[in-house]
Parts: C-alpha cells; structure tokens; sequence
C-alpha cells in the first residue's frame, strides 16, 4: 500500500448522451450492477490501491451525488487526515461560472493539490466500471519516470468521442487521435483515467490556464506526447465505459456473465458503496428466476429472466420481466411484461401493462413515472 | 463526569451457547449468523438505537474476539456516538483482584463504574440471544410511570409451554407478588423475556448485598430477582406484544428463521420504521443461474444460485452449484453446496463446503415433541462427496 498518490474524479462526463437517465443526477451517480453508483468503482479502486485523499469536482445536478457519499465513510473515506472532499463547479468564488473544460475544473482545485503532500495524481471520469490496481500502474508510473501515464484498453468506438492511442512495446506514447467515428475495429482507447507527476500536472494546469485553455486531453496531453514522457498502460482485466444508454444497457447486461462479476467482484479489492440496510431478497411461490443479478430487498413472485434488478423491486404475481434492468423500488405489478427496458428509480409498470423496447435501442422509462 | 443518559442498557453476551453445539465452538452465540445477513445480536443492538438508547455495554467473556471485531465501534447501529455508544465490557484485571463474570449479576456487578459513568437513573438489562422487534422506551416509560424499583417484560405464552420459562405471577395492575423459575405447574402464562429495567439506585444495592452473599450464583433470574421481591420492592410485568424467539437452540434457531419464510409468523424484518441494522460486508448483488429454481426463500447478497432452493434461508456469499437440491434449510455466509448435493432441514455453518453428492439431513414433517431433528455442519468444515449425513446429526470442524 502506498499514500503516495491524491485522487481527482470527474463526476460529470458526457451526460447529455445519457438522456434520461442522467436528467436527475450526474453520471458519477447513475446506477450500476444492482447496488452500485458509477463512481462507486472508481472510489473502490482508488481506496483499495492505498489512496486516502480523494477530490471530487461536480458539475451539475450533483445533489444525488452528496447523499451518496455523505462523508465518505461506506469508502473507508472518513479520515482526518484527507479523506473526501467535494468541489462545486464554479470557476471562482466571485462568479456563477461553471468551469468549461477538465483544465479550468483542475485550475479550480489547484489549492488543494498543492497542499496535498502526494506526489502523484490519479484523475478518472466517472464513467467506467472496473476494478483497477491504480497502486500497481503508480509503480510502473514511478519506474518509467512518466509525467502522464494513460489507462487504456482494447474497444471499438462508439459515436462518443474518444482518445485512440499508438504507443510502442515499451508503452511509450507515439501518437495520439480523438475520434467519434463508429467502427467494429478495435483500437487502443483511452479510458480517461491518468496518473501524472503532481509537480508537472500543476505547471501545464497553471500555463494552459494563463493561455485560455480548456481540454486537457487536446491541450495539454496531445502537445506533451512529443517530450517522450507520456506512457499508456493497458488494462488486462474487464472496464466498461458508459457514455450512452446503449452502452449503459450492454456493459450492464455483461455483468450477468461469471467472467465479468469475477473480475470486478470477485478479489479482496472490494467494490464498496453507500450502505442501506435492505432486507435480504424474498422469493415467493411463483418466483422463475432465471439467469439474472438480483440485489436485496427485492420481493419476487413472478418471472424475471436476463435482467438486473437494483434493490426493494417488487415483481407482483404473474408479471414478466425480459432482458431489463429495474432500479431501485420499481415495481412491475400483476401481469405486467417488460423486455428490453430499463426503468429508472420508482417506476412503477401498472398491471397488465406491456412495454418492449429491442436489443439495440432498450426503451427508458424515467424517475418516479407511472406507467 | 460524562453527558448525563437517563438509560444505559447492558447486554448480556457472554453465554457460550453450548446448545448450539459446533455453531458456537468459535464464536459467543450472540453473533451466530442469522436471516441471511444478520447476526443474532443485530436485533438487540438495533431494538436499541431505534428505541433512542444510545449507550449499551455488551458484556462479553465466552469467544469475545468475532464479535468485537463485528461490533467494532458501533457504527453499524449508528452508536458511534461522541458521548456514549457501543462498548465491548470484557472481564479485567482491576487493583484489588480480577475475575470472570461468575454470573449475570455479577457481570453487571463488575462494571458498576460503567453505568455510574453516565450517571444513569434507570438501567435496561439485555439478552443477545433473542430474536424480536421491541421498543424499549415505552417500557422504560411504563416503568417510570409507576415508580418501579423493577419491571420485567412478559410475554403471554401457550400454558403448555409456561414449565419452560420463568413464569411471574403478577395482580392485574401488573405488579409481581411471585416468581417461579421453570414451574411444573404454572400459574400464569406470562414468561420473563429475560430484558429488565431497573432504577439503577436500586439495583446497585442489591447487586452488592448480592456480591457479599458467598452462597448466590450472581444470577438475575436466581438471586437478584426473587431478593428483591422478598424485600418488598416494586416490581412491575410489562407486556410485550409481537415476535419473540429465544434462540438457544438449533431447533429454534432453524424455526427462527422458518419464520422470515412465513408471512404469518410475525417477524418482518422489512420495517422502514424499524430497520434491523448490520455490519455490511460489500458483497454484489446475487446472481441467479439458468438452472435455479428459488421458492419460497430468503436470498442474500454475494450469492450465486445454480440449483433447487426451497422454504430456505441462503446467506450471504453462498455458493449453490446446478443440480443441488436444498429444501428448508439454512445454509450460512460463504458455505459452498457442490453439484449434486441434497440438503434437507439442515443447517450448514458458514465457510462449510458440502461436497458433490453428499446427502444432508431428513424430511421431516413435524417437529417431535418440539425438537426438529436438524442436521448441522460445523462451519469452516468438509462434507466429502458422497458422505451421508443423518436427520439431527452434527458433524464438528473435522468434517465428514
């Protein structure tokens, strides 16, 4: 373990293709896998990895996200000594400005680097899910002598945008390319998550802030590529980024796969979030429950077959839920049938109702709506 | 001198449980798991916070390390206060002499400090072995009411049974003019609960008259008690409505949780108002397979489900690989249950594998004068494939 290294997450990240579902909340808080929120995994990895101080900088709608960190302490995060602390998303106390790009909302934060006696950083946007060795890439970071090392993986792209990266057989970074062209090829994509030098992140902050800057990733890391001090790292074990609802339905449906819930479940390195006390899941007489993740609090007396249901789902006698993902306290009353849905918080589907949406584009139905 | 805390409940948890056989070689019974994510003193210690008490003593002796581990510093029930909160009482060394807790009194007898500490005017005394949902403030406040030196909760119980409780005879006002401990022929059919408050004052008196007394076992039920009602003091039943399962042994600990199953028994656990709160152990959800079939059954957390559950309680963490058939039994945290196994009215301690094919327990219909005949395998234990193990039989760390 090492207290070497300050985290700075991101918790907003391309909401808008969210849609629906990051219309209440950020995306750092959009559920995930039955019980979790996405930054939960990011949190985890980081507090598994040894890191005790921890940053979060909001953009909007971040309400959802205070109540569930609260004070940190589910993450081991409640400490005297660092610990969490939550950054609003304005520029400067003196204006209402929310913070254009990742280098005005690190210029914001300064401060709190600087007095942070770490020597590294790790700074991630909130939208992967995975369980990540972030101490072991710190040491790869420390002996390579990188200012940036990039976490990244084998995907193909989607219509969001994407930083692709060539790199030769010693990680270093050759070349760097956005693209939001989609393509069944796969490439080296960047998962958006970085360690740096905390020195050198400070110095490019303060000069690109000076200069009217605002992306990190096309201001400051595609220009540092040519030093010959940015690595990438390529992540072995299973991450999933969200950016839309179609990635948000696959990656989930993923974790229904043994595989998948191993690698981000199965290890000492626990996927921590906020505690709730549910009761443990009931099955009743006309359960079916097939191939499907089921968190507690969960009463179920009709079918349920590929899906995910998050805590205190109600699924009534003789209704059918088919290839969705419920959130917590829906309820699919008598006789009524889903597929391919994902219903957010407290939706309740009526009896009888009927709702299919298909495979490629999964009907969502928002918080609290009645169907 | 501390924040002043007008109770300060003391929780018995020192018992070894030796009826429980294996289940608590390792542990106090207190925390013998329960429920599929609970521990039996989850009950207690949440019955507590949620009645407003936020100052407990859990005295400990019998295996204290798990569950001072479990308790740590409280903040599970929210009784990581600054002023009071959750405190582990062992036995200690103090300058004069030091001692195990000879007996319930005098367990309470040895931490008199603890409670004047809080400058306490009424002292709730607990059981960690019971199974309940109970509001201790209105009892407190009934106590208070009628200027009690003592008041015991009751429960109403089938008088065919009352021969195996503590049996109070009381007027109709609820004041106690007798005790009969375990009567052969009952009076009444209210049973002592085993949870009492006292007006501390008072019960301080007696607790060093009783340590004086080189003939008495130290024991509430056996000295304190009936010397005080011999002495005259006021001393009140109150009457406790709902659930309540004393969960000494493994028939009852099997029924116990029976009853989550049953709609009718009375224990509900899913209260909002009332939650019954535990240490979480950040599992994922459970992940049910194309082969499973799950009836009527409680499933928790971190399982993986492949086979046949049905009328059971799976905890935590379980594994139950295709082809296992599992029928009203309880199968603990972490426990593997290979292909192939048959598990009938058992319990299978946590951490335990049963191997493929091994064949569990027996079907049984009724309970035989009161006892379910429950097959046990001791936690952390092997069942080796193909090993048959009897109705009511218990197989120790060994394995078999």
């Amino acid at each position: 373990m090492n207290t070497k290294m300050v985290g700075i997450l991101f918790a907003a990240a391309n909401e808008t293709k969210l849609n629906e579902l990051t219309i209440h909340r950020t995306t750092a808080s959009l559920p995930f896998a039955g019980r979790y929120r996405l930054i939960d995994f990011a949190l985890s990895s980081l507090v598994n990895s040894g890191v005790t101080r921890i940053g979060i900088i909001t953009r909007n709608n971040y309400s959802s996200l205070m109540d569930h960190i609260r004070m940190g302490r589910d993450w081991d995060l409640n400490r005297k000594n660092g610990g969490i602390s939550v950054f609003p998303p304005f520029v400067l106390n003196t204006s209402r400005e929310v913070y254009k790009g990742k280098i005005e909302a690190l210029y914001t934060v300064l401060d709190y680097l600087k007095k942070a006696p770490e020597d590294y950083v790790c700074m991630a946007n909130c939208n992967v899910a995975a369980n990540i060795k972030v101490d072991d890439i710190l040491d790869e970071h420390i002996k390579r002598d990188a200012d940036i090392t990039i976490l990244c993986h084998k995907a193909s792209v989607n219509s969001s945008k994407r930083v692709l990266i060539t790199k030769n057989d010693d990680g270093l970074v050759t070349d760097l390319s956005a693209s939001e062209i989609p393509s069944d090829k796969e490439h080296l994509v960047s998962l958006n998550i970085y360690i740096a030098k905390k020195d050198f992140l400070i110095a490019k902050v303060e000069q690109s802030y000076a200069r009217g800057y605002v992306e990190f990733e096309k201001d400051i890391l595609f220009k540092e590529v040519e030093n010959g001090k940015i690595y990438a790292h390529e992540l072995e074990g299973h991450a999933a980024i969200i950016d839309d609802v179609k990635t948000y339905y696959n990656e989930s449906m993923k974790v229904l796969d043994m595989s998948v819930r191993e690698e981000l479940f199965g290890s000492l390195r626990k996927i921590y979030t906020k505690v709730k006390d549910s009761v443990p899941t009931m099955y009743m007489n006309d359960a079916k429950v097939k191939n499907s993740l089921i968190a507690d609090g969960c009463v179920i007396n009709g079918t349920v077959e590929n899906s995910i249901l998050f805590r205190s789902v109600r699924i009534e006698e003789g209704a059918v839920v088919r290839n969705s993902i419920i959130m917590e306290n829906g309820i699919v009353m008598r006789g009524g049938k889903i597929s391919y849905t994902i219903t957010d918080k407290q939706v309740v589907i009526g009896a009888g109702r009927q709702i299919s949406g298909s495979e490629t584009y999964p009907i969502v139905i928002v918080k609290n709506k009645i169907v | 001198m501390r924040v002043k805390k007008e109770c300060v409940a003391m929780l018995l948890a020192g018992g070894q449980g030796t009826r429980l056989g294996a289940l608590t070689q390792k542990i106090a019974k207190p925390a013998v798991p329960f429920g599929g994510k609970y521990r039996i003193i989850d009950f207690t210690l949440s019955n507590t916070i949620n009645s407003g008490i936020d100052t407990i003593g859990i005295l400990t002796q019998y295996q204290p390390f798990d569950l001072n581990q479990y308790i740590g510093n409280g903040q599970p029930w929210d009784l990581d206060r600054l002023e009071g909160g959750a405190f582990v009482l062992p036995p200690y060394q103090k300058a004069k002499s030091g001692e195990w807790y000879k007996g319930t009194a005098n367990a309470i007898y040895q931490n008199i400090d603890f409670v004047d500490r809080y400058d306490a005017d009424y002292v709730l005394i607990l059981s960690g072995d019971h199974i309940y949902k109970m509001d201790y403030s209105k009892m407190l406040e009934a106590h208070i009411a009628k200027g009690a030196a003592c008041t015991i909760a009751v429960l109403n119980v089938p008088i065919s049974e009352a021969s195996r409780f503590g049996i109070m005879n009381a007027k109709e006002d609820g004041e106690i003019y007798e005790f009969e401990e375990k009567p052969k022929h009952p009076k009444s059919t209210k049973a002592s609960m085993g949870i009492y408050i006292f007006t501390w004052a008072k019960l301080k008196e007696y607790l060093i008259a009783d340590e004086a007394d080189k003939n008495s076992h130290n024991d509430f039920g056996k000295n304190i008690i009936p010397n005080m009602l011999g002495a005259g003091e006021k001393m009140y039943t109150y009457d406790f409505k709902g659930y309540w399962k004393d969960v000494g042994t493994i028939s009852s600990l099997w029924e116990a949780n029976m009853d989550l199953l049953d709609s009718g028994s009375g224990l509900d656990l899913d209260d909002p108002d009332w939650k019954i709160y535990a240490r979480n152990m950040a599992e994922p959800p459970h992940y049910v397979g194309d082969n499973a079939i799950i009836r009527n059954s409680v499933v928790t957390e971190g399982c993986e489900i492949d086979g046949e559950v049905v009328n059971s309680v799976i905890f935590r963490g379980a594994v139950v690989e295709r082809g296992t058939v599992i029928h009203d039994s309880i199968i603990m945290p972490d426990a593997v249950i290979r292909a192939g196994a048959k598990i009938e009215h058992s319990i299978v301690g946590w951490s335990a594998t049963v191997s493929e094919g091994a064949k569990i327990g027996k079907k049984q219909a009724q309970a035989d004068a009161g006892e379910w005949k429950i097959a046990v395998v001791a936690p952390e234990s092997t069942i080796k494939a193909g090993s048959v193990v009897d109705a009511g039989e218990m197989v120790g760390e060994e394995g078999k």
